[in-house]
């Protein structure tokens, strides 16, 4: 009988000295979905891919994938896998091409180097020495060595971070499309917009430990029915605190910055444009929305995703 | 294409792509065996050098006749014969001006380098050899020769004066009835060092520059290549994948004799078809050394590697390794008397006895080393370096 | 006057850690003078060479004892030719000595190309006195030899060293621009200094100024080793020695420039430095006279910087005579060289990078 989870862990463990860099984590992944561990930098998150991908050893825990249980992530294993690193790089003197068949050489079987250069766009750059990429064709190229052995399951570590807006895009459609062919992805982020787009499951990570997990629907509405209204009022910000700090759920100061949960949208906002009117100060830039991921996480660790 | 020849095909092809490494691995070596072929290839046949000559000449009397042959001699190298240039060119006083003053003058021009020598041919000399050749007793008078402090050309110009004037010195006494040519002592000449008859300095050097060149692309190649792969982490996106370290290793080897191999040629190459140099560095028993020699080396590499802790570091060490290695291994010249600490390091190095088992066995030399002590002293150093580097290395970042 | 300073000690300190510079400058030319020094002591003026005799039986050897008792070389006696050509191959002595009382046979290690030239010198001597006096004759035509200027007694490793501290400073100058300055402009490092208030002479000035200094320490200590283990004695110059020090930097540091300006990739400046700085260290004369040279090479050995640098440093430690107007022409070059060659370099610092 084959369960819905293509791979799962449960309590792994892994210390450095003091520190506990992973520290009880369990979950699963589904099958033909994307499913994030969100968290700040220094989570824990790249550890725990560190140990999936078989490159780190867990002091305990175990590991199930593909049907089998394992201590460490074997060769037959990795025959399955597809792995974006974190930072990785490629021999600088190799043409793309000559990188996806570099790659390609080291599976039992393999696709052929110019149709991932299709999947990935980078026909164009096939003959192109990989020192003279810009960061999202690197990155693009390594998500099509990545994908050279026709994986099951796809690590990806961090795939965008330090891209530009629109190369965190291209990034983004080649991922759904890998859903989409029926492929399983872990993917690991600091930035909540892709977790929210991306996932299907995100777990939440912080210090070593998982401490929320599910869709991001799921998680925001664990906040309950709030929504936040945000506003800059400068110097005056701490007399507005305090005149909403009775009628809302939380309220927060932030350099000017006010940030505010509520329950009662409409009554929150008469008492800010009362007190607007009162002390005489004008509010801007307001905004009113509904919570999303990082909220979650502010309100469960009392800090932001991106320090 | 299997996983082993990828990795060695990425080896080759990108050495053959990063300038440094091809500077390294080609031009270094090739530069090297031009530069000495070059030099000291010519130095059996005399340099192409006229040397600025003043001659002095004192002893003006009438019958002077020592001064005048000297005079003479010396002129006669002054004058240029057919296409070479002459060996000297002569200064002489004018015919009206004090041969004091010239002297002095021509001193001052010595000193700073303008003339190679300022011959003096002291008053009175031609007297005093003629007192000396009828009472038997030694000349007080000599030529005096005068040379510039700390210049070779000096040392050069004045040595061929002093032959010279030997070789009047013998014409004297011939003339003189003083002696007798037919019982001149015979001087022969006795070449040794095997091939010494058909020794070249090319055909000594050609060997030499070839372990070099396979020191030289261990030594850098693999500690660079390793640690900074290490250190970007383009090795653990090998590791990633079924890809393991044997195979991974068995790749870079094949790579690397791969290099070594384009590079041995390119030296024969250069050898053979610039420098006119035979050596037969293509049949069995000097391919088994050249084969040693670049498992050595790529052994070597591997040491460094291990022991390095950063990718700067160890180039840095490498750097630092290189030069003793190569100067103390006897590639360039024979290693005479050496005080026991340099000694000691030559005995040590592999160098020392991969370069004289391949002179040995190329026929270019005797070797200093029975073969049989020279690939056994390279096969401990690979078994040491395999032990150490397989202890000490990491193939990936903070394990 | 501040951000000078801050520059300067970021420059020392970047230099100490460049653990490849500090090797170049500093462990280098004492590395290559203990090397050398130690295989090359004895040959250059034939003092001390050792003469492997073998006198066959029969053969009548008086003159040949006396002649020999007079020179300065070691004899060591043989018993027969094949020992003596053991000994030569396996280089115990410099060169062997045959006589069977008519013919006197030399025999010499053809592979020892360079030192053979004195040897061959030495034996025409033996062999001319022996004649001679085999007839009961010596020469009556003699030559007395004197040396005017520089080190009478200088030897060939007196006469590298100065040889070997030029090649050092040009080191220093020649890979603080072409290695050091150009790997900046490749990591962007000069890029992000550019947007700065710092001007690109304050950051010239730093770099020219810890050259200046390790150059000097470095030299200093190069003489001092050479004094200390070798016990030669220079009659250093200082006005000369420092006046040359300093010109030769920057003189080095333009030569740098130069390439730098040339060369259109960052990364090749250092390859492109390498190579003209080992094909002027062996055609500069500091190792091997020019004069055995082929004809091209000499010529070319004139253009070269290091050649002129090298002459001018023997100057300044007393070895070698020279012209003071020479010395001041090849100090005041170098000096134009890098002077002139500065401002330029500021610019390179500024110019946008052109991909």
């Amino acid at each position: 009988m084959e369960s819905a989870a293509l791979m799962s862990v449960a309590n792994l463990v892994k210390t450095y000295g003091e520190v506990r860099a992973v520290d009880g984590v369990s979950f699963s992944v589904p099958r033909a979905e994307v499913f994030t561990l969100l968290g700040p930098n220094g989570a824990g998150k790249t550890t725990t891919l560190e140990i999936l991908e078989g490159i780190r050893e867990a002091d305990s825990g175990e590991i199930e994938v593909f049907g089998r249980k394992l201590r460490r992530v074997d060769r037959a294993t990795k025959e399955r896998m597809g792995v974006l690193l974190q930072e990785g790089n490629f021999e600088p003197y190799l043409k793309v091409r000559e990188v996806l068949r570099l790659f390609a050489s080291f599976f039992r079987s393999a696709r052929s180097p110019n149709e991932v250069l299709r999947e990935i766009a980078l026909e164009e750059k096939a003959a192109s020495l990989v020192k003279t990429l810009s960061g999202g064709q690197k990155q693009r190229l390594a998500i099509g060595v990545a994908l050279i052995n026709d994986p099951e399951l796809v690590f990806l570590d961090e795939p965008t971070t330090g891209l530009d807006p629109q190369a965190r895009r291209n990034i983004w459609s080649i991922v759904s499309g890998l859903t989409a062919a029926g492929k399983t992805i872990i993917l690991t982020t600091h930035y909540m917009d892709e977790a929210e787009t991306l996932s299907q499951t995100v777990s939440i990570m912080d210090h070593g430990r998982l401490i929320a997990c599910g869709t991001p629907r799921e998680l925001t509405s664990s906040l309950g029915q709030e929504t936040i209204v945000e506003f800059v009022a400068g110097e005056r910000a701490a007399g507005a605190s305090e005149a909403l700090a009775a009628s809302c759920r939380s309220v927060r100061n932030e350099a000017g910055l006010v940030s505010v949960e509520t329950d009662d949208l409409v009554a929150t906002l008469r008492r800010l444009l009362d007190w607007s009117r009162e002390a005489g100060v004008a509010v801007a830039d307001m905004v009113v929305r509904q919570p999303n991921l990082e909220d979650v996480f502010l309100s469960l660790t009392g800090r932001r995703l991106r320090e | 294409m299997t996983a082993i020849l990828a990795v060695a095909r990425t080896y080759v092809v990108t050495a053959c792509r990063e300038r440094e490494t091809l500077f390294w691995f080609l031009v270094f070596p090739l530069l090297l065996l031009t530069l000495l072929a070059l030099i000291f290839g010519n130095i059996g046949e005399s340099g192409a050098m006229t040397y600025d000559i003043a001659v002095v000449n004192l002893d003006t009397a009438p019958g002077a006749a020592a001064a005048a042959g000297v005079v003479a001699a010396l002129g006669q190298l002054s004058v240029a014969e057919g296409e070479s240039r002459p060996l000297f060119r002569l200064h002489t006083a004018a015919a009206d001006s004090d041969p004091g003053t010239f002297l002095a003058a021509e001193l001052d021009a010595l000193r700073i380098g303008r003339r190679a020598a300022v011959v003096e041919i002291p008053q009175g000399l031609s007297a005093s050899i003629a007192a000396a050749a009828h009472g038997s007793v030694a000349a007080e008078l000599a030529v005096r020769v005068h040379k510039s402090g700390g210049r070779t050309s000096s040392d050069m110009a004045a040595s061929i004066v002093e032959d010279i004037v030997a070789q009047v010195d013998h014409s004297l006494l011939v003339r003189m009835g003083l002696y007798d040519e037919a019982r001149a002592l015979r001087v022969e000449r006795l070449d040794l060092g095997a091939n010494a008859e058909t020794f070249s300095y090319v055909d000594f050097v050609v060997p030499g520059i070839a372990i070099m060149g396979l020191f030289v692309s261990g030594l850098f190649g693999v500690p660079g290549t390793i640690l900074f792969g290490r250190e970007r982490k383009v090795l653990r996106a090998y590791w990633v994948t079924p890809l393991d370290v044997p195979h991974y290793f068995a790749g870079f080897a094949l790579g690397h004799l791969a290099i070594c191999t384009i590079q041995l040629v390119c030296v024969w190459a250069l050898g053979r078809f610039a420098f006119g140099a035979h050596v037969a560095l293509f049949r069995p028993l000097p391919l088994l050394v050249l084969l040693l020699a670049s498992v050595t080396f790529l052994a070597f590499g591997f040491l460094v590697a291990s022991v390095a802790r950063t990718a700067n570091g160890g180039m840095a060490l490498a750097n630092i390794v290189n030069m003793p290695m190569m100067f103390l291994g006897g590639l360039f010249y024979p290693l005479g008397q050496l005080p026991s600490a340099l000694r000691a390091i030559m005995m040590v190095n592999p160098v020392t006895y991969l370069g004289d088992a391949l002179r040995g066995v190329t026929g270019t030399a005797a070797a200093s080393f029975p073969l049989g002590v020279s690939l056994g002293v390279a096969a401990a150093w690979i078994v040491v370096c395999a032990l150490v580097a397989s202890w000490r290395l990491t193939w990936d970042v903070g394990r | 006057m501040k951000a000078l300073g801050t520059l300067l000690r970021t420059e020392a300190t970047v230099f100490r850690r460049d653990a490849m510079s500090m090797t170049f400058t500093f462990l280098f030319p004492i590395l290559f003078i203990l090397i050398f020094g130690a295989i090359m002591g004895n040959t250059g003026t034939g003092e001390g060479s050792r003469l492997g005799l073998v006198v066959l039986s029969g053969a009548e050897r008086a003159a040949l004892d006396a002649i020999l008792a007079e020179s300065a070389l070691t004899v060591r006696e043989m018993a027969n030719p094949d020992e003596l050509e053991a000994a030569v191959t396996a280089n115990d002595v410099d060169f062997g000595a045959i006589w069977d009382g008519t013919a006197l046979v030399f025999a010499y290690d053809v592979r020892r190309t360079q030192d053979n030239f004195t040897f061959e010198e030495l034996a025409r001597g033996l062999a001319s006195r022996l004649d001679l006096a085999i007839q009961g004759r010596t020469s009556l035509l003699g030559v007395e030899v004197e040396t005017e200027g520089g080190e009478p007694e200088a030897d060939w490793l007196t006469l590298v060293i100065p040889g070997i501290v030029a090649f050092s400073v040009l080191s220093a100058g020649l890979f603080a621009v072409a290695g050091h300055l150009t790997s900046m402009k490749q990591r962007k490092l000069l890029d992000r200094l550019i947007v700065t208030p710092m001007r690109p002479c304050a950051l010239l000035g730093a770099i020219v100024g810890v050259r200046l200094v390790v150059v000097v320490v470095s030299t200093f200590l190069t003489l001092g080793i050479a004094t200390l283990v070798f016990g030669i004695a220079y009659d250093v110059s200082w006005p000369h020695y420092v006046a040359f020090v300093i010109t030769a930097t920057l003189g080095s540091i333009g030569l740098g420039a130069i390439i730098a300006l040339v060369v259109r990739q960052p990364s090749s400046a250092s390859s492109l430095a390498n190579v003209l700085s080992m094909l002027m260290m062996f055609g500069s004369g500091i190792y091997f006279p020019v004069e055995v040279m082929p004809r091209f090479l000499q010529a070319a050995s004139h253009a070269m910087p290091l050649r002129h640098m090298a002459d001018a440093a023997r100057y300044a430690v007393g070895v070698m005579d020279m012209s003071e107007a020479r010395f001041w022409a090849i100090c005041g070059s170098l000096l134009a060289g890098g002077l002139v060659l500065l401002p330029l370099l500021a610019r390179y610092i500024v110019r946008a990078d052109r991909r």
